[in-house]
């Protein structure tokens, strides 16, 4: 599928996409889609007795979200590795930039790799999730 | 809540058909299983994350890093988390997690003393034996409240 993009892929290729307005609908969304009901998440009076302004989106949301870049880009069956770093937390009405960068291409076993740079970053510059990833062709 | 029996994470359509929707995904891949089937797949593919949802599902005897290693939650920070695909996870397949080992690390912070740092691995195969993928978590003890 993705065999004519790994042909051409070459360092600095870029991919991305921003999601804008994240609310508490996409925080609930996702704890019921991943299973996550912390109440820090969804539970306002929860958050505010912590000290918190309201509550905050899960980091595996944003690192879902990320992960993304990769399987959209190249495929979801071409992705090797994928991890993420925790930065800072996402909260509601957030507009956030996901991004992937090629950072090296190179051959391994006969087949073509590509590693990436992945980032979620705010439309005001915070960091949420550093991360990366190596592609290659993969078949069943 | 109710356990799962027998123990293990079934990969279901259904399931991922949800958790793509909660991260806003509508590749043909993760919901449309004749598309998998014509891309000569066993099965709908499970996201990238998918699997650390799973481990929301895991039964209670299943193996607790954080009562374990007698951290506090109180002052637990989820660092990162890293996957390392064998292959990609289809829909039908039941993967079972196993624990590998932790590995220690102490840092001195600026802003909460010292950091203990636990990266842990789990091997998730599938009904078969098959090793799918390997998952190293990171787990951050502060000294005390982390203030951004």
């Amino acid at each position: 599928m993705s065999n004519d993009l790994f042909a051409s892929i070459k360092e600095g290729d870029e991919f991305a996409f921003t999601k804008t307005d994240f609310t508490r609908t996409d925080f609930a969304r996702y704890a019921g889609g991943g299973g996550d009901f912390n109440p820090i998440h969804h539970d306002q009076t929860f958050a505010e007795k912590a000290g918190l302004p309201t509550v905050f989106g899960m980091g595996m949301l944003t690192a879902g979200i990320l992960s993304r870049v990769p399987a959209e880009w190249f495929g979801p069956t071409s992705v090797k590795s994928f991890g993420i770093r925790f930065k800072t937390r996402l909260w509601p009405g957030d507009d956030v930039e996901f991004k992937g960068v090629v950072k090296k291409v190179y051959e391994e076993d006969g087949t073509t790799h590509a590693d990436l740079d992945l980032t979620a970053i705010t439309s005001k510059g915070e960091v949420l999730i550093q991360g990366f990833s190596t592609v290659r062709p993969w078949s069943a | 809540m109710a356990e799962i029996n027998p123990p293990g994470m079934p990969i279901e359509r259904g399931k991922i058909h949800e958790f793509a929707n909660s991260i806003g995904c509508d590749e043909p891949l993760y919901h449309d299983a004749e598309a998998a089937k014509a891309a000569g797949l066993p099965g709908v593919v499970a996201p990238l994350t998918y699997t650390a949802a799973t481990a929301f599902f895991q039964p209670a005897d299943a193996p607790n890093l954080i009562k374990d290693l007698g951290l506090d939650m109180r002052f637990i920070l989820h660092g990162g988390q890293e996957f390392f695909y064998e292959r990609p996870v289809f829909a039908g397949e039941m993967l079972t997690a196993e624990q590998g080992e932790t590995i220690k690390t102490v840092k001195e912070g600026k802003r909460g003393g010292s950091m203990q740092i636990f990266d842990s691995f789990t091997n998730y195969k599938n009904q078969d034996g098959e090793l799918v993928l390997r998952v190293k978590n990171t787990l951050i003890q502060t000294g005390g409240v982390v203030k951004e």
